[in-house]
């Protein structure tokens, strides 16, 4: 156990020095700043102003860029250090498969986590500062679904990781997946309607595999509990799910595709050749 | 302590090592030469449990893929290429010390000094910052701080200049006078003095598995004199290097050197054999 936190802490060191967890902090602590520089709290949309309205926009803005950022960012992890011949030497001590990955992943997870989350709280304390009345209820499930979010494409990107030889290829999938799970959002899945008149709740069904798709659901949710944003898809969803159970699946599901990514690729890794 | 047999290893259809056998016990300080693809590198990650093979490994009577970190507690590694750790020196000993059951802090410190490396003045500095000798240092006073039953070094001193490596080596003669080591090298003449056998890799093969006995020669004196086929500027000055002088004036020099250096002597002349008449040593 000792290890594993070992592990941890000394790549957790390693990547708050390196160029792009800077710009990753930069990019969200940045768009919080700027939210309430132009005054996006003054804005109403759908009855919403206020931290309220900012809180909504940052989540659209982190269902855009946040899968695509944490995939570029975690994908070099294992075939970065291939590479680089740091993983040739931190495998030559006695640090266990699972210590070095499962604390690789705990390590990123905290670098994911924390800039997002603090850029949240950042934007709490400051509406406390400036009087504006606190979404608690808002806040807390969208530091829940960030953070599921975050592991889900975490082990998304650490199973890439420990398929590709060579970093290129691993940017190369994460983009091409990041493409795929954007496009199955909205435009492949009407093209099928369309075009195949396929019952709509396999087509929902199959768009509810998407977290992309989950999470965008899931930032709607709380200010749209019914959905109406999406169409005749929320008679299918809230039919089968009702609201509370939809709530619990847009938290889980992409937490349980995390882990079983992660899964994947730590049996991946260690039954083949580590460097 | 490590036994194989029949070791084999493809990385796709093409095999990297072929057939391989080979012992190496207590006290043995090998030398593992050949030229670039010979496959030393590889045989060095598959004794460290990086990769998979055909055929029987045994490290410590174990094999060093399903007993890891048991085995990898026991040896020392030192990379080729100094990787490019960000953490600073500071950091990065405090991360060797925790992780190793064996070493501390104190001891890292002591063997880094007994190489020439003050830790406590880099303590700060970035590891990617430090000068080439100076990270090799480092990583082997890493690695002897475990005190390990094996010391494998590949390459070691590849990135180092000329000066450099003789210092290096002639630092590591001083301080590992009982380890037992596995180190591979291009540069057989460099490390002469630290070893006691040589195995000599080809297309994956062992071509050479040879004893070094220095004791017979080791503290004697011996006199040499080299006729150069013709005035070759390097051979001259190689041989000068070596306290040689000129017999009158012609292509004939004559010096003497002590019996532990004569196959470093040799390995050294060795790259002019085409120039060389006649070789006399007594």
């Amino acid at each position: 156990m000792n290890t594993f936190f070992q592990v941890t802490l000394a790549d957790f060191r390693e990547s708050v020095r390196a160029k792009w967890f800077l710009i990753y902090s930069l990019v969200f602590g940045g768009a919080v700043i700027l939210l309430f520089v132009l005054g996006v709290t003054e804005a109403r949309v759908m009855g919403f102003t206020g931290l309220s309205r900012l809180l909504i926009t940052y989540i659209q803005l982190c269902v855009a860029i946040l899968p695509i950022l944490i995939l570029i960012s975690t994908v070099r992890s294992v075939v970065g250090d291939r590479e680089s011949n740091i993983l040739e030497y931190f495998l030559s001590m006695p640090i266990s498969l699972g210590a070095y990955f499962w604390g690789k992943i705990l390590s990123r997870f905290f670098l994911i986590f924390i800039p997002i989350s603090t850029a949240l709280l950042g934007a709490i304390i400051w509406g406390m500062v400036k009087s504006l009345s606190i979404p608690w209820q808002i806040a807390g499930y969208y530091a829940l679904l960030l953070g599921t979010l975050s592991w889900c494409f975490l082990g998304l990107g650490m199973f890439i990781s420990t398929l590709v030889r060579k970093q290129e290829w691993g940017l190369g999938l994460s983009i091409l997946i990041w493409l795929v799970l954007l496009l199955f959002i909205d435009v492949i899945l009407i093209g099928l309607m369309l075009q195949n008149q396929i019952q709509e709740s396999v087509i929902v069904a199959v768009s509810l595999l998407n977290p992309i798709m989950v999470f965008r659901a899931g930032a709607v949710l709380l200010f749209d509990p019914e959905l109406t944003s999406m169409g005749p898809a929320s008679y299918v969803i809230l039919d089968n799910m009702g609201y509370y159970g939809f709530l619990a699946f847009t938290i889980l599901y992409p937490l349980s595709l995390g882990w079983l990514f992660s899964w994947l690729g730590f049996s991946r890794f260690k039954k083949g050749d580590l460097v | 302590m490590i036994k194989i047999k029949n070791l084999t290893k493809k990385f796709g259809k093409t095999p990297v090592l072929d057939s391989i056998n080979l012992s190496v016990k207590r006290g043995d300080r090998i030398a593992l030469i050949g030229q670039n693809g010979a496959g030393k590198t590889t045989l060095i990650r598959i004794i460290l449990g990086q990769y998979f093979f055909d055929g029987e490994l045994a490290v410590f009577d174990k094999n060093p893929r399903h007993h890891r970190v048991e085995i990898l507690e026991r040896i020392g590694f030192v990379p080729q290429l100094p990787p490019p750790i960000q953490m600073n020196v500071g950091e990065l000993v405090t991360f060797s010390a925790a992780i190793s059951r064996k070493s501390s802090i104190d001891d890292i410190y002591q063997k880094a000094a007994e190489l020439g490396l003050d830790i406590g003045k880099n303590v700060k500095k970035p590891f990617q910052k430090l000068s080439g000798g100076m990270k090799q240092k480092l990583l082997i006073a890493l690695a002897l701080a475990g005190q390990p039953d094996i010391l494998i070094m590949d390459e070691p001193a590849a990135n180092l200049d000329p000066q450099g490596r003789q210092a290096f080596f002639l630092q590591l003669i001083q301080s590992l006078e009982k380890t037992t080591m596995l180190l591979s090298s291009h540069r057989v003449d460099e490390i002469i003095n630290l070893i006691n056998r040589i195995v000599e890799m080809d297309y994956g093969r062992v071509v050479q598995d040879e004893q070094i006995d220095q004791s017979h020669f080791a503290d004697k004196m011996l006199a040499c004199r080299v006729t150069l086929t013709k005035n070759h500027e390097a051979a001259i000055r190689m041989l000068k290097d070596w306290g040689f002088k000129n017999v009158n004036g012609g292509l004939e020099l004559e010096g003497s050197f002590i019996g532990a250096e004569r196959l470093r002597f040799l390995t050294s002349i060795s790259h002019f054999a085409n120039h060389i008449q006649k070789l006399n040593i007594s």
